[in-house]
Formats: C-alpha cells, structure tokens, sequence
C-alpha cells in the first residue's frame, strides 16, 4: 500500500532553528507555516481525470443533485467569526431561495406541510432542553433589565424625597413668619380688637388643628381614638377601646388617677387568707 | 429488495407489451399511482446509486467526534454504519473490503489520534480517488445553541462557494462531496420536502460545513408557497466543522499521491513548537542571567568617592 504517514513529515524550514534563532522563534514559525513545503504535489492532469472518472453525466436533471453555486464577492476573513458566520448565512440563503424558485418553477412540493409528522434529526426532548435554554436566558435579561430600573427609580425616589422635604421645610419657615407678621402687626396697632384679628393664616387656620389625636372625651387608653367604634358591634367596640387594637400596650398599662383610687382589688382573701399563709 | 426489483422489472415489460393501449395508473396501497412517478429516470439511465459507509477508528470514544459522526450518520440517510475499526486496520485492504461487502460507493472514515486530531476520509471504492481531511473546529448538533430542527432523511440542497470551481482539486473534492452528501432523489428512506441546506464554503482553504433549517413562511392548504420567498430565513441546526485537505490519493485508501497540501502541518508539530518555546524561555532565562553575570564582572563599579563622606 502506498499509504504515507503524514503526521511524521517535518516541513522545510523547521528543523533549523537553534537556540541563536529563540528570540525570532515565532517568525520563523509563521514562515514555516506560510511558506510551502517543496515536497508538495499537485498533479493537475490526474486529478481531473479522476474527476472524469467519478463524475456523474452531465445532462444530469437538477432535481437528482440539488446542487447550487454561489459567487462569493469578497474576501472573508476566517479570524472574525462573526462576519465569517454571516458569509456563510448569506451563501446558504441564496441557495436555499435559487433552490426554491426552481422547485416552484418545476412545480414539485417541497414545503413540509404543517400537518406532516414525521422524525426530526433533533429529538423532541433536545428541543425541550434548547428551548428551556432560550427561557433561562430571556428571563435572566428581563431580569438584569428589572433590576436596572429598580435601581434608577430608587435614585429618583430619593431625589423626590429630597424635594419634598425641602418644600416642606420651606412651607414650615413661610407659616412662622406669616404668624410672625401677624403678631407683630396687632403689636402696632395696640391689641386692638377688629377686624386684624380673624387673620388668615393662608391655610384658614386649619393648619394648627390636630387631626385625629386625643378627641376630648377618650380616654387616654383607647387605642383606637374613638373612631374605632363605628363599623363594629358593640361589644367588639367596647373591647377595642379597652384593650387596643395593636400599637403599644404600655398606655393601658400605666395607672392613671382613677385606678389608683381604687382599692376593690385589693386584699380580697382578707383576715382568713393572711391566716392561712401563717400556718404554713 | 429483491422481490420488489423483480415487480419493476416485471412492470417495465408489461408497459411494453401495451404500449400502444391507453395506460392505466397503477393502483398502490395509498391511491393511484401517477404516471410522472413512473418516469423518474432519465433518459441516459442513470440513477443515483451511491451509497456511504460510515466508521470510524477505536478510542473515538472519549471526544465529542464520535457525536459529530453520529451527526452525520443522522444527516445521510443512504448511509451504513459499521463498528469500529482497529486504526491499523486501514492499512490493508480492509476497509475497502468492508466497502464492498455493505455494498457500498463511498466511505466516510473518521479517524481520531490520541484523542485529541480527528481526520476524515473521504473514498470512493473500489478505485479511487480518496481525500484525507484534517477536522477542525468541531461543534455538535447536540449544542443547545443551535435552535433549528428539521426532518430527519429528508434531501438537502447543496451549496458550494464559486470557488470551488477554480482549480482541478477543488473540484474534484466538491464532486466527491455532491457525491456523498446529497441524498438520493426517491431513496426509499428519503423523505419528500426539502427543508434543509448544507452550505460549503473554502475560506482560507479550508472547506467550512454548516447545516442550516429552510423555514419559509408559507399557507396551510398552499404547498408550494408564492410570495414567501422574501421572507425565508434560516436556521443553523449544525453540526458545524472544517475540513483542512491534507492529501489526494489516487486509489481508495492509497495509491499515487495526486495532491499533497504544501501549508499543512500536523497537529503533532504545532504541539511541539508550542513546548519547544516554552522550553527555550527557560533556556534563555538562564543564558541572560549567565550573560549579566559576565558582564557585571567584566565592568566592575568604580568605587564610590563621597562613601566615605557620610560615615563619620
């Protein structure tokens, strides 16, 4: 058999470098690999020949070879993967559409119909798993992308705050001098009563009531304020006023003047029971 | 097979005897059979016969190449699998041997060394011509990144770049890989609609394979679509590789050297390079330190005036 050991041939041109050459070592490969070895064979005549020899007749039917050419225009470059994929897509989509447009034209049915079952090269549960993938990923975009806008709106969030107080601080310093004015005006004109003194206060005085703290008539251990009792029964009321609905327990806790009056709790036993804690 | 090779022949000769009466469709199990069906073969006779048989060399197991193989096995459906081969085997006359006894034309081997190179062959049997390749840059239908499918068996369209046809090995390679890869029309395991193109393109002459999904948008009822030919795209479905040709062969397995490629080296000699320069670093390490020493000794520092100066 004439079959050769490729894989045992040094190229011309290696075998030189010594230790003089280290530093130009790479060099010296790229030239070896660019540079083409002298026991190099092209014989031109005996491979055409063998290609008349394999090759089918040519007044073969297209249909039988399905085969199209492409002309490509420029140079790849093999090293930019991305242009070298797309190089490639491109060929392959104008096959594919040659290919198509003379099958339309032979009027012979390539396209699979929806409603064609048959196997696949990729099994269902491949497709499964790249299709899992696709969601993983997805999701994990949406999420980075979640995340991203959290955190812009948490710093516009904050910048609003900031504002707030600001105008607040500003409302409140405005209210003081207003009251200020006032005093000072009724100063002037000697405490006299007229009509100064329904002053507006810009926001008709509202401004100083309290809301909803202490309504006279509460006691201080109603938790509720009061207003607890309107959609409840009344039982439920009572006991949401005596015993709070949430919030601190120590108010109710405290002795106010009433339950320190009061003495019906204490020393209930009376004489008997001191009497018998004594004998033991 | 034998027995339906026997019913055509039989059925070409009674379309002989009446062949002056009006022919009558033949009946199959699915319906009436078509009389276009019946004219499949051209005139010339030919048909396209060729069948591939795929193996490859022990200890492929530990690399994806045996996956790439099963790939391709996936992709041919005129092709034959066969066990593997002890690599010294193919030294003889063997695989060819085997070629012939799976009645077959061409044979695909795969050959993985030290479990890292993977060569291909690419043979016509019994008389030649046969390439060897050198595969590179391997990736699996199995990767998950590669979203496309189609149907498994069905023909596919072959694309080759215009370069192809510029010089007689090219050629001669893109023959062999027409020969190989497109399935043949009515093979019986073939399916009918053809839903994927196998791109081959030399970039850097290197042969680069990519298997792309056809997906045109196109209507239920409608089979052969109309307006969706602006609209197709493609999907990669893989497997992906490269062929970097090292030798033509004349014979199949051997026989006269036809081409030898002048750029190629062997991985063997790239991983020795590799290590030779990572050895020389050391070496030349250890030559500058020695080179410094002898240069410190040749030129002794003068003496420094002002030392004394501060030690008082």
């Amino acid at each position: 058999m004439n079959y050769e050991e490729e894989s045992e041939e040094i190229p011309h041109g290696f075998d030189n470098i010594s230790d003089e050459e280290m530093n130009s070592e790479s060099e010296s490969e790229e030239l070896s690999l660019s540079e083409p070895s002298k026991n190099a064979v092209n014989n031109k005549e005996g491979l055409l020949e063998k290609l008349e020899d394999i090759a089918w007749p040519n007044n073969l039917e297209w249909i039988q070879k399905l085969t199209v050419v492409y002309d490509q225009a420029e140079e790849i470059d093999v090293n930019d993967d991305l242009s070298r994929e797309l190089a490639f897509y491109n060929q392959a989509l104008n096959g594919a559409r040659q290919a198509s447009e003379k099958l339309q034209f032979m009027g012979t049915p390539f396209l699979r119909p929806p409603d064609f079952y048959a196997e696949m090269v990729k099994s269902d549960t491949h497709m499964l798993k790249i299709k899992s993938r696709l969601l993983s990923e997805k999701k994990k975009i949406d999420e980075a992308e979640e995340r991203k806008k959290a955190r812009e709106s948490k710093k516009l969030a904050k910048q609003v705050q900031s504002q707030k107080l600001k105008e607040r601080a500003k409302h409140k310093k405005e209210e003081i001098e207003s009251v200020k004015k006032w005093r000072k005006q009724r100063q002037q004109s000697g405490f006299v009563k007229g009509k100064d003194e329904e002053i507006d206060f810009g926001h008709g005085g509202n401004s100083f009531q309290r809301s909803k703290k202490k309504r006279p008539g509460v006691s201080p251990s109603d938790r509720g304020g009061g207003f607890k009792g309107k959609d409840l029964s009344k039982k439920r009321a009572f006991r949401e006023s005596k015993f709070g609905h949430g919030g601190h327990k120590g108010l109710k806790k405290l002795n106010t003047a009433e339950t320190t009056n009061d003495l019906r709790d204490f020393n209930k036993g009376g004489a008997r029971q001191d009497r018998k804690k004594r004998k033991r | 097979m034998a027995k339906k090779r026997k019913h055509e022949e039989a059925s070409a000769e009674a379309k002989k005897k009446d062949d002056s009466a009006l022919e009558r469709p033949k009946r199959t199990i699915l319906g009436w059979k078509n009389g276009q069906n019946e004219g499949q073969r051209p005139a010339s006779g030919f048909m396209n016969k060729e069948k591939v048989l795929i193996t490859c060399s022990r200890r492929i197991i530990y690399s994806r190449y045996r996956h790439l193989m099963l790939n391709v096995i996936s992709l041919l459906p005129h092709c034959k699998k066969e066990s593997k081969l002890e690599s010294k085997e193919i030294k003889g006359a063997t695989i060819n041997e085997l070629v012939e006894l799976r009645n077959c034309t061409y044979c695909l081997f795969f050959e993985c060394r030290k479990q890292k190179d993977l060569y291909l062959w690419m043979a016509r049997s019994p008389n030649g011509p046969s390439v060897k390749f050198l595969v590179n840059a391997v990736y699996t239908m199995e990767e998950l990144k590669l979203t496309g499918n189609h149907l498994k068996g069905s023909r596919p369209i072959l694309t080759f770049s215009s370069n192809f046809d510029k010089e007689p090995r090219w050629m001669l390679i893109k023959e062999m890989i027409t020969q190989i890869f497109g399935t043949p029309k009515n093979h019986r395991k073939a399916k009918p609609f053809l839903d994927h193109i196998f791109a081959f393109s030399i970039v850097d002459d290197h042969i680069w394979f990519r298997n792309f999904q056809v997906s045109i948008p196109h209507n239920e009822t409608d089979k052969v679509d109309r307006g969706g030919l602006d609209k197709m795209t493609l999907i990669e479905v893989g497997p992906r590789f490269c062929l970097n040709p090292i030798k033509i062969f004349g014979g199949s397995f051997g026989g006269p050297t036809l081409y030898a490629n002048p750029l190629y080296i062997s991985p063997n000699l790239i991983r020795a390079m590799e290590k030779r320069k990572k050895g020389g670093r050391y070496v030349q390490k250890v030559k500058a330190k020695t080179r410094r020493k002898m240069h410190e000794l040749e030129n002794p520092l003068e003496p420094d005036e002002f030392a004394p100066l501060w030690k008082e």
